[in-house]
């Protein structure tokens, strides 16, 4: 309400060329955006109905490519192994996270350190992050084997090998995010009140009690957050992969956005490639949406 | 007692997790591809430069790196102008039908959706537009990306600045747009700092867009260019080694540097 009338007061205020500023102002933001993300969107919609054939012209087929999907066994294993990769992997990042910021909560020498040397996996290029873990698991040049060698065993094998791959893509990701899951926690965790753990050491809880009934509850809607930001980047997981493995061995590792990328342009199929990327934009818009929903019930409550 | 020693053995441990990948890429780029393969040494034996060389004598890794500069540097200026006023029209105005609430949510629905679902429209885009493997191709495509994180960041900022030291400005005479220059924008200005940060980083290291829609030294930029070596040559370990500490270095010192606005800009938002 404040705001409202607020605002009323400065349009009055203004006059002529100020009642045009906040337009003016928007302007110049909203064409670029709506130049080059909006157009290519819509034109990404009518794109996901036709189907391009090399040679030939392009032909409106109408929810084809869509009904497609659903029996293209390709993505649906892309689709599997996705689901698979993120919840792996965020949930390794939401449990380590947590546990090093609880870690990290009180002052001791060398948090700093920690906190600095923390950030370094979440800046470091997404495709360079790929290269050192190639470089850590390859089979004749990697650390792994080096390692092996230096304690008299043989060679590893790691991307060689389906499952193997898949751990060592899983690893990678909690090994480059598991930083930001830890400033978001420590961030959460330092913002809670003191009152009630005084309380509680007043009532003499021990830690786990203290956890259980205080720390997690009041947590929850921070943790929340981390775990969506986290779900909603995974999904889109493209760099790391594409350099690690390129999806394979075989399919082990081609999550979504890498046989969506192939079918783009190593495929060329041009509007079944557009029709899959607006699925999967669909699918994470109304996940994120029911998050924010969800956390305005918790708020609530 | 226990407890300090299970303190310090956790940071022991929580640090070699962290360095020990990062040690292996410096010390294999330091070495020769024979002392790689052939001898799996835990450490340079006979260190070397001659790596780091190579790149960019034989690799182009010079104009990678002006590549990089070039394009981050404009797309991220041009989105902090216009992700400024957007945000500042956004924070400050009421417009007809809540428009300015309208378009930060619809700009933070931008945000959301994932890049490669814009991915083959945007390739199509700029290759109706002859854009493709060109500076301004990436960054246009980049400015748009930069903008909506920008509004959608910027606009908390502005809505922490008491109106009143603005309205001062305009008794004494400041236009509107005035007051936002000389008042409003200084005071937003660390805030504004935490922005740009965050969009250098993010362009600096993006891969996506740039592998679609470059393909020759002409605009690859660094994470690119990377990428193409490794396709390239798949065994020469100690070039890919070399290549992933200078395609790191910058970015990783740039955020060592400014690592107090980076952890803001980081859980800003998040935790609210």
């Amino acid at each position: 309400m404040r705001g409202a009338t607020q605002a009323r007061k400065y349009r009055l205020q203004g006059a002529g060329l100020d009642l045009a500023l906040p337009y003016l102002m928007l302007a110049p933001g909203l064409m670029i955006v709506l130049g080059v993300l909006v157009y290519p969107l819509w034109d990404g919609l009518r794109a996901s109905t036709r189907a391009y054939r090399y040679g030939s012209p392009i032909s409106d087929v109408g929810f084809q490519n869509y009904l497609h999907l659903w029996s293209d066994a390709q993505f649906l294993n892309a689709l599997w192994i996705t689901v698979k990769f993120v919840a792996l992997s965020v949930s390794f990042e939401a449990v380590l996270g947590f546990a090093l910021a609880l870690f990290c909560l009180r002052e001791f020498r060398g948090i700093r350190l920690l906190r600095t040397v923390l950030i370094i996996p979440m800046v470091v290029t997404p495709v360079v992050v790929a290269i050192v873990f190639r470089l850590i698991y390859a089979s004749d040049a990697g650390m792994l084997t080096a390692l092996s060698v230096a304690l008299g065993g043989g060679a590893v094998q790691i991307l060689g090998n389906p499952l193997n791959a898949f751990i060592g893509l899983v690893v990678l990701d909690v090994w480059e995010w598991t930083p930001l899951m830890f400033l978001i926690l420590l961030a959460g965790l330092q913002s809670l009140p003191h009152e009630p753990f005084e309380a509680a050491r007043v009532d003499g809880a021990g830690a786990w009690r203290v956890f259980a009934d205080l720390t997690f509850p009041m947590m929850r809607p921070v943790l929340a957050v981390a775990i969506v930001l986290r779900t909603i980047d995974a999904f889109g997981t493209f760099d790391q992969v594409f350099v690690l493995t390129r999806g394979g061995p075989g399919e082990a590792t081609r999550l979504i956005s890498i046989y969506g990328y192939d079918t783009a342009f190593k495929f060329q199929q041009t509007g079944y490639a557009a029709a899959l990327f607006v699925t999967i934009g669909l699918v994470v818009l109304a996940l994120a949406f029911s998050a924010i929903r969800l956390l305005r019930r918790v708020d609530a409550s | 007692m226990r407890t300090r020693l299970a303190r310090i053995l956790t940071t022991v441990f929580v640090l070699a997790a962290v360095l020990l990948p990062i040690y292996w890429l410096v010390s294999t780029s330091l070495k020769s591809n024979r002392e790689i393969t052939q001898e799996g040494t835990l450490y340079p034996h006979v260190p070397t430069l001659d790596n780091y060389v190579r790149l960019f004598t034989e690799k182009q890794f010079g104009s990678y790196l002006t590549n990089s500069l070039v394009v981050t540097f404009f797309s991220v200026a041009i989105a902090l102008v216009a992700g400024a006023m957007g945000a500042y029209a956004i924070a400050r105005f009421r417009l007809p039908f809540a428009m300015e609430r309208k378009v930060g949510l619809f700009l933070l629905t931008l945000r959301i959706i994932p890049p490669v679902v814009i991915l083959i429209p945007v390739y199509l885009l700029m290759l109706s537009l002859g854009l493709l493997d060109s500076w301004l191709g990436l960054i246009a495509t980049y400015t748009a990306f930069n903008i909506t994180f920008c509004v959608w960041m910027m606009e908390s900022f502005f809505r922490e600045i008491p109106v009143d030291l603005e309205e001062a400005a305009m008794v004494d005479g400041d236009s509107r747009f005035g007051a936002f220059r000389r008042i409003t924008l200084p005071l937003a200005a660390p805030g504004l700092a935490a922005t740009a940060i965050f969009a250098v980083l993010v362009t600096f290291n993006e891969f996506l867009f740039a592998l679609a829609l470059t393909a020759t030294p002409r605009a690859m930029t660094m994470p690119r260019g990377t990428a193409t070596l490794i396709g390239r040559i798949d065994t020469d370990w100690a070039s890919m080694a070399a290549a992933g500490v200078i395609g790191a270095l910058p970015i990783v010192f740039f955020a060592l540097l400014v690592q107090r606005h980076l952890v803001r800009g980081l859980t800003m938002g998040a935790v609210k």
